[in-house]
């Protein structure tokens, strides 16, 4: 095996990894995620609820100078202030039209950083309970920003990756 | 045990931070044995520093094992020991013992700066093995204690996680007679910090905190459940605690078994001299008055006080506003005239409640300069440039939350003196300067402000580089003619950062720009001022009053900005026809002196005025240079609190914060430090 | 890729941790956690594919995290390995009764910590 060094642990190790080895494999359980719903026109699109820290009424930005279009500016929440960022532009998505505003709504998100960030959209709808088992790779479309894609009724719910949704290096 | 061991290079980044580490272990360990020989003295010990001890000796062990120095872990090892031996009571804090301690302290210092040094060890050090052998008598001669408590009736889950320490301190404590609590509340998983340190203040108000066990909550995703194992001697600690965290479950594991402790066992609670008869009795009672003379207030729950102080004093400025417009119609005047009364009076009252709350947050300079001083014997080892450290106004205070956001940048201020600023002791010889260098850092205040200052007396900043490699990079046209203060000033470009090689004591490549950021975003500025051979000092001026600055309203375009009155020298009012032009940029002609100006507009891409429209024009000050801002309009002055912008854009340049101002929205601050300096550098007009 | 939490109040041997994981290649992503509480906060916040840990830590222990870890439906899938100290059987013992997947004693050789991680990384639950 691999030289004894300072402590020479070499033998103590594989002990433990044999005694490891040894038990049954542990049984997959069966991890329920919430999730909440949102919309963009007519697509649906989710987020991991743990991440969501409150959903509030779009209200008026102050715009930020100097950054990608998809950071449509900054709103002030109980004395903190904040980027929105507008979800359909950051997802590529032709600009919409007809839209309602009275339901357009900023979720509040919690960034890697333990930050806050709004996110902008069209409509929020419920929350959804989905599987693991049942979520499905995507392999093309929207690619990194969808992790993963959720049955829902007859269509997907497309579940988004906050921290790459928020990375906005990649420009 | 003479086996040749290379100590670690500075070449791996682990080697790096186990040399850093390991000072602030040894620094640690002394620190905390100074204050155990002043416990010993007064009788009892504290537990959390005799533990404290141990997890020293514990991780020093390790670490230098992980790196193969076996003499240093050997020793370590033995340190461990005794350490061990204190905190499960098995040894007493006799004299023999703290000298031993005290000695292998310093021989593991002295060891570590030989391997640093030499890089090997010859032959084992002479005494070593001595001072080993005394501390295997000293182990060899202490009893282990029977445990004579027992653990029955206690819930399995509650000693499922308990390390060896401790289940000690819990059989220490039932061995004292102390009642013995488990104290339970939930949290959201997502957020559970503010509330559990709350629970586990109020518990450890009322005891020992004998252990934390985290578990999951009612909905296991969602919340998390924490369990605490405390042992109090007080009366009713179970109400006590409910009375502090109502939503907190409270169960009594055990009651207090009468009070007083067994008489005559051993333990490490009582010394094994008889304290000094008199000496304990004054010792208690000036213990007793640092009681009642402070109260440990949550940093968090001033800087609520704050936000609140914040919002009233927006809000006040609301009134004032109301009131004026109630007076001026004849209708509501004498309502007015009482609505403005009353505001006064208010506006008085809130005044003090500001300077009150604020002189609560102040804290000394002398906490950074401490840590500074640290870096500066941290970067003396490394490099063996010999620079010494003055300090001055170590007691100036600042607002506690800006002494902390002061650390990094002055951190870097101080590392950039002495990587480039400082020569050799040979090449100051040379020069006809004392060989070591001197490096001071100063903290005064000046009306509202306070100003720190890093200075050398160093090499000074060579100008012509600086000026040579902003023309190459294209920041600076080849035909520029710029002051020297202006090319001072370039040092604070983003990129033009002095060091382009990475030295283990370099900073963590922060530039000076976010330097200047940082302070701007505290609504400071930095400046700069350097004479070639003799030195260069960096000033950092800051507003004493963090969270609440005056602003200056303006409109560019159709948006509002806010800009810190503590900026701006001066505001005027001009027409199109006074702005003149030099080589492609617009100034103006102010007593004389050129001043440089800048749109405000182009900076942010906003719509334009209209070309014959009249302007106004912020004078705001860099260094000794003035830059003029051009603007639409001025609006009115008021009170803000800055609060920083989150979200994963990092930073905009130009851009200090945010602020509310009352009922109007949210507006952007800005930063006026950066807007002038791309002024001065700025070749032609946007 | 695979998410690693390492959670150790030593700054240097975390830094030798994720040195020597890093060798291992592959996409691996690491997250340091100076303290159990710092663990217990990023927890929800990611999805780990594998977690190790120091025993002996301030507020928080090892044991108690391991115990909280195990004890949780949401992440008792999750791999993990424990770092203890020589000497210090009882608590190793404790650390694999309270269901730890495997243990290294310290100082340990980087390359069992390698021949380990890899071998509870690939028995994680799909991702």
């Amino acid at each position: 095996m691999s030289d004894a060094t300072a402590g020479g642990t070499g033998t103590q190790s594989w002990d433990a990894l044999a005694r490891a080895a040894g038990t049954k494999p542990a049984p997959r359980a069966e991890l329920r995620r919430e999730l909440l719903l949102l919309g963009i026109g007519d697509d649906l699109y989710a987020l991991p609820v743990e991440r969501v820290r409150e959903i509030v009424r779009s209200r008026d930005l102050t715009p930020l100078p100097r950054v990608p279009a998809a950071v449509r500016g900054v709103i002030s929440l109980r004395g903190e202030v904040l980027q929105v960022i507008d979800l359909r532009r950051r997802l590529g998505l032709p600009e919409g039209s007809g839209l309602a505003p009275r339901r357009q709504r900023i979720v509040v998100l919690h960034t890697a950083e333990a930050q806050l960030a709004g996110l902008w959209v069209d409509r929020v709808s419920q929350v959804m309970r989905v599987l693991e088992s049942q979520m499905i790779s995507p392999n093309t479309g929207q690619g990194e920003l969808v992790e993963a894609l959720c049955p829902l009724d007859e269509r997907f719910v497309s579940l988004l990756d906050v921290d790459r949704l928020l990375d906005l290096d990649q420009e | 045990m003479a086996a040749r061991r290379k100590a670690p290079r500075a070449r791996t980044k682990a080697a790096r931070e186990f040399v850093s580490e390991v000072e602030e272990i040894l620094e640690r360990l002394r620190s905390d044995l100074a204050d155990l020989a002043d416990e010993r003295a007064r009788g009892a010990l504290d537990p959390e520093r005799t533990n404290r001890l141990f997890r020293s000796a514990h991780t020093l062990k390790g670490l230098s094992g992980m790196f193969g120095l076996d003499e240093v872990t050997q020793l370590a090892h033995h340190l461990e020991d005794i350490l061990d031996g204190l905190r499960l009571g098995r040894l007493g804090p006799d004299a023999p013992a703290l000298d031993l301690l005290d000695e292998s302290v310093e021989w593991i210092a002295s060891l570590l700066t030989q391997l640093g040094e030499a890089g090997a060890l010859d032959a084992p050090p002479q005494g070593l093995q001595q001072l080993i052998d005394r501390i295997r008598e000293k182990l060899e001669a202490s009893p282990r204690p029977a445990t004579s408590t027992s653990l029955a009736g206690l819930e399995e889950s509650v000693l499922r996680a308990l390390t060896e320490y401790e289940e000690h301190r819990l059989h220490e404590n039932l061995r004292l007679g102390r009642c013995l609590l488990l104290v339970e509340q939930s949290f959201p998983m997502l957020a559970f910090e503010e509330g559990l340190a709350e629970l586990t203040r109020a518990v450890r108000d009322a005891g020992e905190v004998i252990s934390t066990l985290p578990a999951p909550g009612g909905s296991p995703e969602a919340e998390i459940r924490f369990s605490l194992l405390a042992a109090s001697e007080l009366d009713d600690p179970a109400a006590r605690v409910r009375l502090e965290v109502p939503q907190a479950e409270v169960r009594v594991l055990r009651e207090a078994a009468g009070g007083t402790p067994a008489a005559g066992a051993s333990s490490a609670e009582r010394s094994a001299t008889p304290p000094p008869p008199s000496p304990a009795a004054p010792a208690e009672l000036e213990s007793l008055k640092s009681i009642s003379d402070t109260v440990r207030v949550d940093i968090r729950k001033l800087d609520e006080v704050m936000n609140l102080v914040g919002e009233l004093v927006i809000q006040r400025g609301a009134l004032g506003a109301l009131a004026t417009r109630l007076r001026a119609d004849p209708a509501t005047a004498r309502a007015g005239a009482e609505l403005a009364g009353l505001h006064k009076h208010i506006d008085r009252k809130l005044q003090d409640l500001q300077a009150g709350v604020l002189e609560a947050r102040m804290v000394p300079m002398r906490q950074v300069f401490e840590k500074l001083s640290r870096v500066v014997r941290r970067l003396r080892r490394d490099s063996g440039k010999e620079v010494k450290l003055e300090i001055r106004g170590g007691d100036t205070e600042l607002d506690k939350l800006l002494v902390e956001e002061l650390v990094d940048p002055l951190m870097h201020v101080v590392r950039n003196a002495f990587d480039h600023a400082i020569e050799t002791p040979d090449e100051r010889s040379a020069a006809g300067k004392p060989r070591e260098g001197c490096i001071r850092l100063e903290a005064f205040q000046r009306g509202h402000h306070v100003v720190v200052r890093v200075s050398d007396d160093g090499r000074g900043i060579d100008t012509d580089a600086i000026l040579a490699r902003a023309i190459a990079d294209g920041s600076v046209g080849t035909d520029a003619h710029l002051s020297r203060k202006e090319v001072l000033d370039l040092v604070f470009q983003p990129g033009l950062s002095t060091s382009a090689e990475v030295s283990a004591t370099s900073g963590r490549g922060v530039g000076m720009d976010i330097v200047r950021e940082n302070a701007a975003a505290l609504g400071g500025s930095v400046g700069i001022e350097s004479e070639p051979g003799a030195g260069t000092s960096i000033s950092l001026t800051l507003p004493i009053t963090l969270a609440i600055i005056q602003a200056l309203a303006v409109r560019v375009g159709s948006q509002r900005f806010a800009v810190p009155l503590t900026s701006v020298l001066e505001t005027l009012q001009i027409s199109p026809a006074e702005i003149q032009h030099s080589q492609g940029r617009e100034l103006l002609r102010l007593r004389g002196e050129p001043l440089w100006l800048r749109r405000v507009h182009a900076e942010f891409e906003l719509p334009p005025p209209a070309p014959d429209a009249n302007l106004a024009v912020v004078v705001v000050a860099l260094g000794d240079a003035r830059v003029g801002l051009l603007v639409d309009q001025l609006e009115e002055q008021q009170d803000a609190v800055i609060k920083p912008i989150q979200g994963p854009i990092g930073s905009v340049r130009g851009i200090a914060g945010a602020t509310d101002l009352g009922a109007r929205g949210t507006v952007l601050v800005m930063d006026v430090a950066a807007l002038a300096e791309d002024t001065l550098r700025r070749r032609e007009v946007a | 890729m695979h998410d690693v939490l390492i959670v150790e109040d030593s700054s240097t041997m975390r830094s030798l941790v994720v040195s020597s994981l890093e060798e291992l290649g592959g996409d691996l992503k690491m997250t340091e956690a100076p303290s159990g509480f710092e663990a217990l906060r990023l927890l929800p916040r990611r999805r780990f594919h594998l977690v190790v840990t120091d025993i002996n830590m301030p507020d928080i222990n090892g044991l108690e995290l391991v115990s909280f870890i195990k004890g949780n439906p949401a992440y008792r899938d999750i791999p993990l390995l424990v770092i203890s100290t020589e000497g210090s059987e009882r608590d190793r013992t404790k650390a694999l009764e309270l269901g730890a997947d495997a243990y290294l004693v310290k100082p340990f050789d980087p390359e069992a910590l390698r021949i380990i991680a890899r071998d509870l990384l690939d028995r994680a639950p799909r991702e």
